[in-house]
């Protein structure tokens, strides 16, 4: 069986930071990058499916599209556990929205056949929400968004996915299929020093746009959106900061605290 | 293309608030393109609803019948398929919520339409504009949709004013859209969240804490806060993720939706998923040591503090 | 980073005297165990400050003459031109960056034992010292009163020479100056007693001759206690603590305002199991507040949030922050709140470690919080700086988070370690922090005296501060949830392994005093405890309880004080003369006897436990063992030995040809698993093995410069020994 873990690395920003000259990115200099917690959590859950299963020949690999920092985050993955990983970068892919980011991913999952492709709910930092559910549109592949449970039979999958208020529906689907994993399903397990070590023994491929058979202009034409800029929010009124030492602070609260819960 | 087709959302036989929320916004963009605004409803039982979905604004109500009792991803996005084919609108509107995240993306991807989730603000000047968070709501990107001709876009719940139901009175049309074994996917059951005994939903003073509280051992001092302070305890989702806190305590997207008279956020940030569960609280109070946390966003008050110390202080007056 | 406008008002200069402070951060005379006679180690500590930022650091107390010696306890001394010339080290080095050097000139009278000097000192009247020792001074005429004022002046142009810009005449904390103005000491009825103006007159002399001798150069400060705590027998802040203000506010350029006395010092150096931040501000606070000054005012309080600081400037409180043990706990707290880097401030925790050095008498200071304090010029540690390791190829793998374990992963990637690995078997990081911050409570109410028990929450600091720097520091991963087996730590792929597991409370009454376990005692009965299982609530606790306490130090009259505030009988066993002996020099002992009476523990001292028996516990007497007691309880905690967790580091060392052929090159025990002590000394264990971690042996400390005279040396100089090619500072 072949599972693809579709990951990302996410930027943090640094608590001062500032905007490129365009207004339309945040200056690379002030961001920090890790690989994004939701895939944490899918990942986790592919290599536990995979050390479920009787016998050899069962993979688990790790695909991102970045450029240099995602590396880091595609050896994070193989310490972890997976036995292969793909990296797709084009300078062109730098401003892509999620639909883009998609149409490339699902060329380089395509070339996998998998059985099983795992993504993240989400990414810190983008936010969207669709990648994984945009994946299947391309790919074809029955989904499931929000996973938060896993019972894999045979070729059928059974998944509780998490709805609003806490409520959960439990559904079955049959492979080949795609699940976007929520935070909480596990307990990611971490690499030893040795398993970082030997992460770069692995097979760690690096493809080009045309190594997938896709030109720029096939990605541009997937593409949904495009940023106009991107600024500050309003804060409006925003919120009343308040001022002082601690005991200054928390007198302050219990007094609006006082004030709105009576009458 | 033109128009702008809103749709719908219910659960388990109940229309879903978000719904009304949607024709608000819509029926403003849908003004400023000079194009009529359609609300679609989807389901085995959608014709129940298109009395409510007949608000100021709406032209007409479409209504989808699909198999099954409820929610499919595949049938959704083949009766969302069949009213773009049908209908031909320039703009298609969700509610950003689990249902239609589980399928909007991939008819955009399919169709190559313009996307863009989670939006705050909805437009047309020259085209269609949307704005939404970036960097977790640190900053606000504002979006276009260069060369589409329609564009699939989901709206974050609790920002638009819901529309008044049925104070319209657009007429009903069934819309039929194959369906025949377009879903890949079985409902076999629903699960309720356990409720633990706590209703946070019913408390007046919410103290919610979150991941700044650092320690599991650390709860139990803010219990006792809590109840010191004659407040009900409550939390983000990373502590119950880890748990810390029990489901039932959770505010936010995937735990409760709580509208208390006071909410005092101790170390939440703010993470959309957390604000969609608070923010219609009368009154939010957030103490955050990240002078550029989310939260301050829709707090009233707010403290850039350490919380053990503010929490220390605030014991001394209880 | 920048600064954050709101604290601006910290970094504005004000003027004092003929001096400029720089900004409103002032390091308050204190002790270090340095004195005049460690020059490297009182240049190199309080020039770390200034390089952190601090306007202004002064010298501890400084004796003036030979009559006021308190040996063994280390203070200062400028009795020659031996004294000027060490001391003018320390200004040279403030002088570098920009600070301004103070010295706290001071006559102990009868509170200084003079047991190497062998003078004798002078006191307005003959009454023996409250502290400590019963020293009687000798009796004080004009002529005494002439030469001991001499004495100051003489002080006051030597310090001069050596470079000071600010001259104390010291008179807090119940020494010279003020012996006379408080009617407790002094019982004459000369011009010198009586009256206020009388009391008063032997300080604004000593001012006033201070003053004319150097106030053109220098900056003339006094260190008041504007209320003795002893109420109308002696000065009270809104008696004569006021009036002495306005009484000799002219001849003063700096007010540095205390409370207390020497005998019971822990009210002013107020440790935060009983004393909150700014604790002092009901007393010192008053004298602004009154308006009953012009000149600038500078008061502690173990002031360690900046957001205090503003706010107590701001209101008036003070003019100047003035801190001794925030600035021992990070000597870059300024500098970093200039950068904006709060998160980076290591936050003093009030345990009072560094004090307890000094108590003792002799040795040099230490610091839970930072563990360069004191090994500044000795070994050449920088509390911002790590150079880089010089086998900084090397991964390391750090089993356990507890004080040593976090303090070492965190130096280790402070020097660039290609990676360390923390793995805690728990799932937080801390070790006995996590559970020890939970103790020091009792029922929450005031005792007399002033001081609640307000527990050991601080203490937690230890923990927060390196958590926010693991997490900064890239090439540390922390793992938790996670307990390695021998075969896992062989596996790990790691060169370098370092112990760091704990250890565990003896569950036999295996105590130091027998060397051997008490009969009976068995912690694995459901009555037994030790102390963490009173913290984690496993047991029921019946209502009689009796806690042994053989231990010294906090842990068994914590259990008694929870105990009792949660309202059980608590009886407190020990076999030494006191109980929690070491907590005298923490200067929480006061504070804890009135907690525990007020509390009614029942307390035994000079007892040891026989055999314990359900229900009951056979004691004697140490002194006189045929005279025995039992006492009836209900639940029995033993507080004795505490026994390393070490075994994972024996089975790893045992195999040796297994080390070798998975490549691990180094096998170390660090903290409490490798000889259980306290947390301070397990925080510096940590840093030590990470400071030295290339060094050709780490795990044997590399030798430190003692400064000594070495004899047969005819030139007399100071000798300044060899500084480790480890060394993060450099020598001038």
């Amino acid at each position: 069986m072949r599972i693809v873990v579709a990951v990302k690395q996410v930027a943090a920003l640094d608590e001062e930071f500032e905007l490129l000259v365009d207004g339309r990115s945040v200056d690379p200099d002030y961001l920090e990058w890790d690989l994004n917690e939701w895939d944490t959590f899918s990942l986790e859950a592919a290599l536990q499916l995979r050390d479920a299963l009787d016998g050899d020949g069962h993979e688990v690999v790790a695909v991102t599209i970045g450029e240099e920092e995602a590396q880091e985050g595609l050896l994070a993955c193989l310490a972890k556990g997976a036995d292969r990983a793909v990296r797709v970068w084009d300078e062109s892919l730098r401003d892509s929205d999620v639909l883009a980011v998609a149409r490339v991913l699902a060329a380089v999952i395509e070339r996998e056949s998998p059985d099983l492709v795992l993504c993240g709910v989400q990414s810190s930092d983008a936010v969207n929400g669709a990648t994984g559910v945009a994946l299947s549109g391309f790919l074809g592949l029955a989904h499931v968004a929000v996973v938060k449970h896993i019972e894999l039979d045979g070729t059928t999958v059974t998944v509780q996915r998490e709805l609003e208020g806490g409520l959960v529906e439990i559904l079955t689907l049959p492979l080949p299929a795609l699940l976007t994993i929520q935070t909480g399903i596990n307990e990611p397990r971490y690499a030893t020093l040795r398993a970082i070590k030997q992460a770069r023994e692995k097979p760690l491929e690096s493809l080009s746009l045309g190594e997938l058979g896709l030109d720029h202009g096939a990605v541009a034409a997937a593409a949904g959106s495009r940023v106009v800029s991107i600024a500050h929010p309003e804060r409006g009124e925003g919120a009343q900061m308040l001022e002082g030492a601690p005991a200054e602070v928390a007198a302050r609260i219990v007094e609006i605290v006082r004030d709105r819960m009576t009458g | 293309m033109s128009g702008v087709v809103v749709v719908a959302e219910s659960r388990r036989g109940e229309l879903r608030e978000v719904s009304l929320e949607l024709i608000s916004a819509a029926s403003a963009v849908a003004q400023e393109m000079g194009e009529p605004l359609s609300v679609a409803v989807i389901g085995s039982d959608c014709a129940k609803f298109s009395g409510a979905l007949a608000a100021d604004g709406v032209s007409e109500v479409l209504t989808v019948q699909a198999p099954g009792d409820g929610f499919e991803a595949d049938l959704w996005a083949a009766a969302v398929e069949g009213l773009i084919d049908a209908e031909s609108p320039s703009l298609v509107m969700l509610g950003h919520t689990i249902d239609s995240m589980g399928f909007a993306p991939a008819v955009a991807a399919r169709r190559g339409l313009g996307f863009a989730s989670d939006v705050v603000a909805v437009g047309w000047s020259d085209g269609l504009r949307v704005r939404r968070g970036a960097y977790g709501d640190k900053l606000i990107a504002e979006l276009e949709f260069p060369g589409k001709t329609c564009s699939i876009v989901t709206v974050r719940p609790g920002i638009f004013p819901p529309a008044t139901a049925g104070a319209g009175s657009a007429q009903a049309r069934s819309v039929q859209v194959p369906m025949e074994g377009v879903a890949r996917t079985a409902h076999v059951s629903y699960e309720e969240a356990a409720s633990g005994g706590v209703d946070i939903t019913k408390a007046e003073f919410l103290l919610s804490i979150g991941r700044g509280i650092e320690d599991k051992d650390n709860v139990p001092r803010f219990e006792e806060l809590a109840a010191k302070l004659g407040a009900t305890l409550s939390s983000s989702r990373p502590l119950v993720d880890a748990g810390w806190m029990p489901s039932a305590r959770q505010v936010g997207q995937s735990g409760k939706t709580v509208k208390p008279r006071v909410y005092l956020a101790l170390g939440i940030s703010g993470a959309v998923q957390h604000l969609a569960g608070m923010r219609n609280a009368d009154t939010i109070i957030a103490v955050n040591r990240d002078p550029e946390a989310p939260i301050f966003n829709v707090a009233h008050y707010g403290a850039v503090a350490d919380l053990f110390e503010i929490a220390d202080e605030l014991d001394a007056f209880a | 980073m920048a600064r954050d406008p709101k604290y601006d008002i910290l970094f504005e200069p004000i003027q004092i005297g003929p001096k400029t402070l720089k900004n409103r951060f002032y390091q308050v005379p204190h002790c270090i165990g340095a004195g005049s006679e460690k020059p490297g180690m009182q240049a190199y500590h309080r020039g770390m400050k200034a390089e952190g930022g601090w306007g202004a650091c002064c010298t501890e107390y400084c004796s003036i003459h030979p009559e006021s010696d308190d040996t063994s306890r280390v203070s200062a001394r400028i009795w020659d031109d031996g004294d000027v010339q060490n001391l003018a080290a320390m200004c040279d080095r403030l002088h570098e960056f920009g600070a301004l050097a103070g010295i706290e000139l001071w006559y102990g009278g009868p509170h200084a034992p003079c047991m190497e000097s062998r003078a004798t000192p002078r006191g307005p009247s003959q009454i023996a010292s409250d502290f400590e020792l019963n020293i009687f001074p000798r009796n004080m005429d004009q002529d005494d009163i002439d030469t001991v004022q001499q004495m100051y002046v003489d002080a006051a142009i030597r310090a001069r020479e050596a470079g000071f810009d600010i001259v104390y005449v010291y008179g807090a904390h119940a020494y010279m100056p003020f012996q006379f103005l408080s009617p407790f000491y002094n019982r004459r009825s000369d011009k010198y007693g009586g009256s206020f103006e009388n009391r008063a007159r032997f300080w604004r002399e000593s001012l006033i001759k201070v003053r004319e001798a150097v106030g053109d150069d220098c900056a003339i400060a006094s260190r008041f206690a504007v209320d003795h705590l002893l109420g109308p027998i002696s000065i009270q802040v809104g008696e004569d603590g006021k009036r002495f203000v306005e009484h000799c506010d002219d001849v003063v350029d700096l007010w540095d305002f205390t409370v207390g006395d020497i005998a019971e010092w822990g009210q002013n150096a107020g440790p935060s199991r009983f004393f909150e931040e700014n604790h002092e501000k009901p007393y010192t606070g008053q004298i602004k507040a009154g308006n009953h000054t012009n000149k600038p005012v500078v008061g502690v309080g173990r002031i360690t949030n900046p957001d205090t600081m503003v706010a107590i400037i701001r209101s008036g409180q003070f003019d100047i922050i003035g801190a001794a043990r925030p600035s021992i706990s990070d000597p870059f707290l300024p500098q970093k709140i200039e950068e904006g880097r709060l998160d980076d401030i290591r936050e003093c925790i009030g345990c009072n470690q560094c004090i307890s050095r000094w108590e003792i008498g002799g040795p040099p200071m230490v610091c839970t919080q930072n563990a360069t304090a004191g090994e500044e010029y000795r070994r050449g540690w920088h509390p911002e700086k790590f150079h880089p390791a010089a086998n900084s190829e090397k991964s390391v793998l750090v089993i356990g988070a507890g004080p040593a374990g976090m303090e070492c992963a965190m130096i280790l990637g402070k020097r660039e370690m290609s990676a360390v690995h923390l793995v805690e078997a728990h799932k937080q990081i801390g070790g006995c922090v996590n559970w020890i911050s939970q103790l020091g409570h009792s029922d929450g109410k005031e005792n007399i005296f002033r001081g609640t028990a307000r527990g050991l929450g601080e203490w937690s600091r230890i923990v927060n501060y390196r958590q926010i720097q693991l997490d900064k520091l890239r090439n540390v991963e922390v793992h938790t949830n996670s307990r390695l087996s021998a075969e896992d730590v062989l596996g790990y792929g790691a060169e370098i392994v370092i112990v760091a597991t704990g250890c565990h409370y003896a569950t036999d009454g295996m105590n130091a005093a027998t060397h051997a376990p008490i009969p009976g005692a068995d912690t694995s009965l459901d009555w037994q405890l030790t102390p963490d299982e009173v913290v984690s609530g496993a047991k029921q606790i019946g209502k009689r309880v009796l806690v042994l306490e053989n231990e010294a130090y906090f842990m068994g009259v914590s259990v008694a004080q929870k105990l009792a505030g949660e309202g059980h009988d608590v009886t407190l066993v020990t076999q030494a003369g006191d109980i929690a002996g070491y907590m005298h020099y923490t200067l929480e002992a006061p504070m804890l006897h009135r907690d525990l009476e007020r509390l009614g523990v029942h307390i035994h001292t000079y007892t040891m436990l026989d055999s314990i028996e359900p229900g009951v516990c056979h004691a004697y007497d140490v002194w006189n063992p045929a005279e025995t007691h039992d006492f009836e309880v209900d639940t029995v905690v033993l507080c004795t030995a505490r026994i390393s967790d070490d075994e994972l580091y024996r089975e790893l060392k045992a195999d040796k040809e297994r080390l070798a052929s998975e490549g691990i090159e180094g096998l170390y025990i660090i903290g409490d698993a490798s000889a259980p002590r306290m947390i301070v000394d397990s925080v510096f264990d940590g840093h030590r093995l990470a400071r030295e971690i290339d060094s050709p042996t780490p795990e044997m400390p590399l030798p430190f410069i003692r400064e000594r005279r070495l004899w047969g040396d005819s030139s007399n100089a100071t000798y300044l020994g060899q500084l480790s090619s480890t060394a993060d500072i450099s020598l001038v």
